[in-house]
Parts: C-alpha cells; sequence; structure tokens
C-alpha cells in the first residue's frame, strides 16, 4: 500500500522544510533540533495550548502563537525565541507569570533534578522575579488517590494529568476544578482517583505537584542509578526504567516502546515491587533426617537435592510457575526432559485442559509475532474471548482504547456483562455466560474479517470447547488469533516447551502426585492458584524441590529449597503475548545471586548430567485439537454457573508490601443479570454469598443490566473476595453474609 | 435534603432537548438549583448518573462557573455590579451600604436565609447603570436608598417588579426558569425602556443600518 501524504513547505527560524501536511509547529521545530520550552505538550495527549510556554513568532500575525497548538500551513514562516525577540519576551514573560505563585521549594521537591519547570525556569527565564506579592498557598499534599499525592501550589495547570485521565486511560476521575487564580487539580469528594493508571500522571507531570506515597521524599534524581528493565507483572511487555539508590529499588517509570507500551504502563508495573526485597531467602534450605527444614550451604543442597530426585527422576513431575524467564524456561525444559527424563511438565500455574495444551501446542507455540499491538490498531475488529483487558493485560487495553476512540477499530467481548473496560472501549458486548461462550463464539463470525483480530484469554481453558470454537472461528474468517496469557513468562514457557506434550498436565500432576508421580521440582507457584490441592500434593510426595525467591507455604514444606533470583538481580528476557523479546538487565548486581536456569545447571551438574538448548518444538508431536466435553452439572434452585476472573490489582503474591497500592484496588461486587436477581430473591445493593465446594465469598451485589442470565460473577482472589474457584462451576448464591 | 424522583424525571426532560447528552449539564445544574437552592453532592452524583460522567467531570462544571453556588444561596440572591462603570457611578456605594445594613459580605446569606449578596461583573446594562440583580433580574439606576428599599421589600415578602423583566421570584423558582422550564412570564414587565432603544431611534431618524444588512 502506497501512503502518499500531503506536504508543506515552512520556514523554522531562516531554515525552509517541507513537512507532512497538519504538523504541530512544535513538532517541526522538533525535526529541526531546536527546542521550544513547553510544560501541556505531550505527543500522545491532543493539543490543549493550556501553558503558553510554547509561544512563537508567526509572520503574518500580530501575536506570539501557542506552537503546541497550531499546525503549519504552506509558507507559514516560524521564529522560535531562537531569532525572534517577540517569542523570547514572550516566553520569559510566561515563565514569569508561571513562577509567581509556584514555591521555590526545589530543594525538598521529588522533581528537583529532573523538573522541566526548573530547568526550562534557567534556560527560558529570567533571573530575578518582579512579584512582591504574597504567593497563594494550599494546604499539602492531599490525596487524589491512595497512592497520588497532589501539592497544588506547585501545579502550573497543564492539564497533561487530567487530559491523560480522560483521553489515554478513560477514568476521568481527577479535573480541573475552580477558576482563574483559583483554579486546581482535583477529585469530586465521592470518587478518589483509582485508575489502573494513575501513576503516569505523576510521571507526566511536567512540575512536581503529583507524587506519589510511595517514593515521595525517599531520594533525588542525581543519586539513582537508572536501567532500562522489561515488566514481570504481565503478558503486556512494558519497557520500564528501575531506579536504584544505594543497592535499593527506589522506584520504577514507564520507559519509551512506541510499538509496545508507548510512553505508558500501569500501577502494578509501577509501585509493586517491594517483593523482590521482602522475606527474601538468603541461602538453601535443607530438611534433616528429623523433618526439621535447615540452612544448608550450596553444594550440600544440590547434593541432597540430586540424590532426592536421581531415583525417581521420570516419575517427577515440573511446575515452574508464570515468572519465568525465556533463559529459565528453556533450563526447566531441558531439566525436566532431559535431565530427569519426564514429560510431566507444565507451566500454567491456574485451571487447565487438555484442550488447551492442544490449543497452545498447535496454534501459539513457537510461532512468529503474527499479532502485534500495531495490528490491534489496524484492525477492523477485535473480538476477545475470555479476556478482560483491563484487569489482564493493561496495555492491550490502553492500545485498544486507542484504536477504538479512533474509530478504526470496533470492540467485541464475548462475556458476561458490560465491563468497566469494555465500556471505556466503546464495545460491544457479545453476552455469555460460560455455558454459552462456545455457541456465541461460533455466531460471532459476523462481526469478523480478514482484517479482524481474535484476542483469546488464558480463561478460556476454564470452558470445554472454547478454544476449539475460537480456532474454527479463526479459520473460517479469516481473522488473526493471538492468545494472552495473564503471566509475563507464560509466553516464553511455552515457546521453550514447558507443555505437557505426552504427559500430565498441572491439574492431573497435582491428582497422581503420591501415586505415579513421586517427586515434584517446583518454581515460582503460589499453591492456590492452582486448580486442586497442591499443599497437601506436596505432603503426599516423596520428595520435592522447591527454587524460590521468598519464603512461601511450598519451601515450607519442601525438602530442598534453592534461593533464586528474582528480576532485580539477574539479566533476562521475558517474551509478552505478541511474542515479542523483552530483555532487562540486571538492576542491583547481586554477588551470589543465581537465576533459576543457573542453580538448574548446577543441579545437572550433580546428577551426572547437562543442560541442552535444543528447540523442543521441532520434534514434538503436538497433539490434534478437539474440544472437550461440556459440563452437564444441572443448576439447582438457589444456584447459578460462575463466571470470574481477577481484578489486576488482586491478593497476588508479588504485590505484597505496598499498601497504598493495595488501597487503589478495586473491591469486588457479586453480579447477577436482574431476572437472576428475582429467580435467587437477591436484593440490589444487599450482600450475596457466593461458595461452593467449602470456598466461599460474600460481597455487595449489584444487578446488572443485560447481564447473561443464570450467570453470577465475583472477582477470584481479589480485593474483598478470597474466591478462588474457575469459571463454570455450579455455586450456591444466598442473600446476606459477611 | 434530597432530590426527588420528579426531579430526574425533570433532568430526562432537558437532556432529551439536546443532540449531544452532555450539552444538558449547565441547565442540570440550574435544575439541580431549583430544587436544592445550591449545587449539593447529591445534585452533581444525579447529573453524573444521568449524563454518564464522573462525578469529578460534573464537579468541574460546577465549580467554573460563578452562577453554581457551593452552599445556599439565599431565597432572594441580590448582585451588585463593581465593574468600573456601575462602581463608578455608585455601585460600589450601593455595595457598602447593603453589606454594612445586612452584616453580610460577599457569597455569604443572612442567618434567616433570607438575602443572599454577590459582587458580580458587568452585565452588560452599563445604560442603566448602577445596577443590580435579584435572583438575576435586573434592577436599573440604583440607588443606596433604592436598593436598601428593595431589599427590605424582598425579605417582608412583599412584591418587587424588576425594572426590566417580570415580578422578582425566589431564588429557586428563578433556577427552575434558568432550567429551561416556561414559567410563563416572558412577557411580564418592562421589555425594553427607552435608554435601551434609545439608540435604535436615533439611527432611524437618521436613515442609519448596518452595513450588508437587507431592509
Amino acid at each position: 500500500m502506497t501512503v502518499t501524504t500531503q506536504t508543506v513547505t515552512v520556514t523554522v527560524d531562516g531554515v525552509v522544510v517541507e513537512v507532512p501536511a497538519g504538523t504541530l509547529i512544535i513538532r517541526v521545530a522538533e525535526m529541526l533540533g531546536t527546542a521550544i520550552p513547553r510544560f501541556c505538550d505531550h505527543p500522545l495527549l491532543d493539543p490543549v495550548a493550556a501553558c503558553r510556554m510554547c509561544l512563537v513568532e508567526i509572520e503574518g500575525q500580530g501575536k506570539p502563537q501557542p506552537s503546541c497548538a497550531v499546525t503549519v500551513s504552506d509558507g507559514m514562516v516560524i521564529k522560535t525565541q531562537h531569532t525572534s525577540e517577540m517569542a523570547e519576551k514572550a516566553q520569559a514573560g510566561v515563565m514569569e507569570f508561571l513562577l509567581i505563585n509556584h514555591p521555590l521549594d526545589c530543594p525538598i521537591c521529588d522533581k528537583g533534578g529532573e523538573c522541566p519547570l526548573q530547568n526550562q525556569a534557567m534556560t527560558n527565564g529570567q533571573g530575578e522575579t518582579r512579584f512582591e506579592g504574597t504567593k497563594r498557598t494550599f494546604p499539602k499534599p492531599i490525596n487524589v488517590s491512595a497512592q497520588v499525592l497532589l501539592d497544588r501550589e506547585r501545579c502550573v495547570s497543564c492539564a497533561r494529568c487530567t487530559r491523560f485521565a480522560d483521553q489515554i486511560a478513560g477514568d476521568p476521575f481527577i479535573e480541573l476544578l475552580e477558576r482563574g487564580a483559583k483554579q486546581q487539580v482535583g477529585t469530586s469528594e465521592d470518587q478518589p482517583f483509582d485508575s489502573y493508571f494513575s501513576g503516569n500522571t505523576i510521571q507526566i507531570c511536567p512540575v512536581g505537584a503529583l507524587t506519589s506515597a510511595k517514593y515521595r521524599f525517599r531520594s533525588r534524581p542525581f543519586d539513582l542509578i537508572s536501567t532500562p528493565t522489561a515488566c514481570e507483572h504481565c503478558a503486556s511487555g512494558c519497557a520500564l526504567r528501575t531506579d536504584v539508590r544505594r543497592s535499593t529499588v527506589m522506584r520504577r517509570l514507564a520507559w519509551d516502546a512506541p510499538e509496545v507500551n508507548e510512553e505508558w504502563n500501569c500501577d502494578k508495573g509501577r509501585f509493586a515491587f517491594p517483593y523482590t526485597s521482602e522475606g527474601r531467602l538468603t541461602h538453601p534450605l535443607v530438611r534433616d533426617e528429623a523433618g526439621n527444614l535447615g540452612p544448608a550451604s550450596w553444594p550440600e543442597a544440590l547434593r541432597v537435592a540430586a540424590a532426592g530426585l536421581a531415583g525417581i527422576g521420570k516419575s517427577t513431575a515440573v511446575l515452574t510457575g508464570g515468572r519465568v524467564t525465556v533463559e529459565d524456561a528453556k533450563a526447566y525444559a531441558s531439566f525436566a526432559r532431559e535431565v530427569l527424563g519426564t514429560n510431566d511438565v507444565d507451566f500454567r500455574a491456574r485451571a487447565v485442559s487438555n484442550e488447551e495444551t492442544a490449543f497452545l501446542a498447535n496454534h501459539v507455540a513457537n510461532k512468529p509475532m503474527d499479532v502485534t499491538y500495531g495490528d490491534l490498531e489496524a484492525a477492523k475488529s477485535v473480538l476477545l474471548v475470555s479476556f478482560e483487558p483491563e484487569d489482564e493485560s493493561p496495555i492491550v487495553f490502553l492500545r485498544l482504547r486507542k484504536a477504538a476512540l479512533s474509530g478504526t477499530t470496533k470492540v467485541f467481548a464475548v462475556a458476561p456483562y458490560t465491563s468497566a473496560g469494555l465500556a471505556k472501549m466503546k464495545g460491544t458486548l457479545l453476552a455469555a455466560g460460560p455455558r454459552e461462550e462456545v455457541s456465541v463464539i461460533a455466531s460471532a463470525a459476523s462481526h469478523l474479517s480478514g482484517d479482524s483480530v481474535i484476542l483469546v484469554g488464558e480463561r478460556a481453558a476454564q470452558t470445554p470447547g472454547a478454544l476449539t470454537a475460537v480456532a474454527e472461528l479463526a479459520a473460517k474468517t479469516g481473522a488473526k488469533l493471538a492468545w494472552i496469557p495473564r503471566r509475563a513468562g507464560d509466553r516464553g514457557a511455552l515457546d521453550a516447551g514447558l507443555l505437557p506434550i505426552d504427559g500430565r498436565n498441572t491439574s492431573e500432576i497435582v491428582s497422581a502426585t503420591g501415586s505415579a508421580v513421586k517427586g515434584l521440582v517446583i518454581g515460582g507457584v503460589s499453591p492456590e492458584d492452582v486448580d486442586g490441592d497442591l499443599l497437601s500434593a506436596i505432603d503426599k510426595a516423596q520428595f520435592v524441590v522447591s527454587l524460590e525467591t521468598r519464603h512461601t507455604e511450598i519451601t515450607a514444606e519442601a525438602d530442598v529449597v534453592l534461593p533464586v533470583a528474582v528480576v532485580t538481580e539477574k539479566a533476562g528476557t521475558f517474551r509478552n503475548w505478541e511474542g515479542r523479546d523483552r530483555s532487562f538487565a540486571a538492576v542491583i548486581p547481586t554477588p551470589g545471586a543465581l537465576s533459576d536456569a543457573d542453580v538448574l545447571g548446577e543441579l545437572a551438574r550433580e546428577l551426572g548430567k547437562s543442560l541442552s538448548v535444543s528447540d523442543f518444538w521441532a520434534s514434538a508431536t503436538k497433539p490434534a485439537l478437539k474440544a472437550d466435553a461440556a459440563s452437564t452439572e444441572s443448576v439447582g434452585n438457589g444456584q447459578a454457573v460462575l463466571s470470574t476472573w481477577r481484578h489486576l490489582l488482586d491478593k497476588g503474591s508479588l504485590q505484597s508490601g505496598e499498601p497504598y497500592l493495595a488501597a487503589t484496588a478495586r473491591v469486588a461486587v457479586v453480579r447477577v443479570s436482574p431476572a437472576t436477581a428475582q429467580k435467587l430473591n437477591l436484593v440490589d445493593g444487599g450482600t450475596a454469598t457466593v461458595s461452593c465446594c467449602g470456598n466461599s465469598a460474600s460481597a455487595p451485589l449489584i444487578v446488572t443490566a443485560g447481564m447473561t442470565d443464570d450467570v453470577v460473577w465475583l472477582p477470584a482472589n481479589s480485593e474483598g473476595s478470597s474466591l478462588n474457584l474457575p469459571s463454570g462451576c455450579v455455586v450456591e448464591v444466598s442473600q446476606g453474609g459477611n | 435534603m434530597s432530590l426527588s424522583e420528579s426531579t430526574r424525571v425533570q433532568a430526562r426532560e432537558i437532556i432529551s432537548r439536546y443532540p449531544q447528552a452532555r450539552s444538558a449539564l449547565l441547565p442540570m445544574l440550574h435544575l439541580v438549583q431549583a430544587e436544592e437552592g445550591y449545587v449539593s453532592a447529591d445534585g452533581i452524583a444525579l447529573c453524573a448518573e444521568e449524563l454518564s460522567l464522573t462525578t469529578a467531570e460534573v464537579a468541574a462544571v460546577a465549580t467554573f462557573y460563578t452562577m453554581y453556588h457551593r452552599k445556599p444561596a439565599g431565597e432572594y440572591h441580590v448582585g451588585v455590579c463593581i465593574n468600573p462603570g456601575c462602581g463608578i457611578l455608585g455601585g460600589d456605594a450601593i455595595w457598602e451600604k447593603l453589606s454594612s445594613r445586612l452584616g453580610i459580605g460577599h457569597d455569604e446569606v443572612t442567618p434567616d436565609g433570607k438575602i443572599s449578596l454577590e459582587r458580580i461583573e458587568c452585565q452588560a446594562a452599563c445604560t442603566h447603570a448602577p445596577v443590580m440583580t435579584a435572583n438575576w433580574e435586573f434592577l436599573d439606576n440604583m440607588t443606596p436608598e433604592s436598593a436598601i428599599d428593595v431589599v427590605e421589600k424582598l425579605v417582608s415578602g412583599k412584591e418587587v417588579m424588576s425594572t426590566r423583566g417580570p415580578r422578582i421570584r425566589t431564588f429557586k423558582e428563578n433556577e427552575l426558569t434558568l432550567a429551561g422550564f416556561d414559567d410563563g412570564l416572558v412577557d411580564e414587565g418592562v421589555q425594553a425602556d427607552e435608554q435601551m432603544l434609545a439608540g435604535l431611534k436615533r439611527a432611524k431618524e437618521l436613515g442609519q443600518s448596518a452595513p450588508g444588512v437587507k431592509k
């Protein structure tokens, strides 16, 4: 496709350039290497011309014009502060105005040292103020959320934060209130700025008005050592920058990756890092003959682990969890299949199915990168199946929202109700509970064409037949197909071969432990994530080796515990949902910190073998994809079919130790349709209890119009809900509870 | 006081007048004031709910415009123009007199809730300076004495006619008119007086017309 761009010729500071029509003056200047000072301008936000800092002279126009909001026209002659006295004087005047009420608290301000206002006051302002009055002050700071703090007297009313909240995140809970000299950013009294993306406003604030409770007063920018990193919290694959002071991570920022996260990230990726330094395992642990777990040297621990695994290698299963890097995943794959000789290996610490195994083997594993963020933006329509992007892959959500708002992409979701995220993407609900999903997927063909993308989430494994239906739909319509897991390590693990081809899957491993499965090698797995009782399986196992970063319920029960490095201590690569490798360097080089791959290599050596780098999928026999049988369990009186997923900010172990972040998490609610509420005698606004097989949770009930009947929705393992069941379960729903 | 279901019905009626629902926000905020006497938190919530906005977005609008009150206005909200024209011609003196007689300042209400005062900006009625308003109806060519007289009549419940408009009703009644509900008073009182029409009359005498306007 050839793209013809109409161009215009303009002159900037005497330099004649040809640029695409419609380019903003400030961008043309940037192309020429001319920095025009600015605060409100942000390339990813709509122009607003609020701060007036970027004034330039345009020949033929009497007054200076904001270069961030005026597009070039043919023959335009523009003079910046470098060649125009008018522009220079206008900028110095604006700077003087902006500083009238700005406190001179740079020495104690978090932004001092990396502050556009401080820097540009130096380059484009004047040394002295003529203002002799009293500066306007406010009580400081105020919480716009538990995490985001606002010092109003520092604000220059650039509206970057409010535009971000409205245009990018779709959470316009902060606004410019009042007017004139009293104008200030604020929230309404009843609704704090609880957005999954709120931290971005702190990063793009061009002054120190917005700070995080986490980082406020913790360090100065010039004391930080910054390292480009990749986020370990989900499969979106954000580029981050991690800032360290005296071997402690002080903060993480979204970093530039135009093809992935643009310049944004989510609050989980930004703030959930205290886990890297809390409750860490510092040395190996070995269980002695009396059954007590005690410290051991590495040689001893490796020897005991090797001895324990030596006789039962072929009947040992390997569970790796979702946070493995590509490098670690390859090591686990080789260790399981070649060193231990077992095919009982699974990266999926969640509900799984053999239908999913076949789907992943045939449609995802080791495939080239054929669906990208760019494809989402270009697609005519995107169908979401078992996937709630805002909760499960927030950067996918941001990109889909951008595409939907620009008018190119129409979003459809097979889901039980219109979630907040779907509404923000202006998406269309194809209502379906777990039992209706398969037929609704099949009938979604009318919304798709060769210019469409189907995004299917990991939860599809919970619905028998869904993945087969999705594969058929893609084949029938020509739509591209991508699978988006929740965890950062999942795609890399899959490509490395940590899938039970000719072996037992996670659930089968758990139920066979103690009989056919004798030993377990467990990486970063939280027992509550697994569908089945992993802790009692560990009890029954003859020998358990745990590779962990921190003390957990599993390390407490293991026979040998081998401490491994967290992401800050090692270099590695996460492969995101696109199949794009996101490499990161060690942020805090730590002597003695060993990655999972290092430890497995040593353990292999102890067993007299070595790890290889063979390509598992080159020779793997892929099982044929066929639909599992649908559930026939009847839904009786007082019962409904459960639909559930986790909130982005949930009770996941990697979010521990960050109370300000946790306080911004969405609180659980129970949802049912009006008809179902009537049938089950549930009252809107009351408390409802959902229970099944000894697991129950109570939360406020919201009767949700447009929701599928006979379905109850409740978030899993999230604030206000300890429910931990897969979708599709038949659950009891009753009014009341605590 | 909480908002009644009929307020919600009226709000929906306002929304139905506009192709873009959000355009209804300004009259809806007047509707809230007609009910509550100010823009209450309940009112903000109602507007947000009916227009699918966040309460912050509604609050941003409600706090930007000075005609929306953050606390209950008096039964009669009295404005005195203090911009240069009116101020010099007696507006400042009127303000001093009213403020000291009532014992309240700008944006304050008398303890009995009858009168609130506001130093208002130009009302585009400089031909009638100094100008006052009572619940946004004009009171032209005022003096400190006539101002006191008007306010005393309002306090004692006597009918006061606007010098260029209908009889002055309560703040809440008038807010309902501003919300776009017809009060039937459109033709009551003086519509345009001699001073306003003097220029037009003179132009006609001289046979003048605006350029490009066809007769």
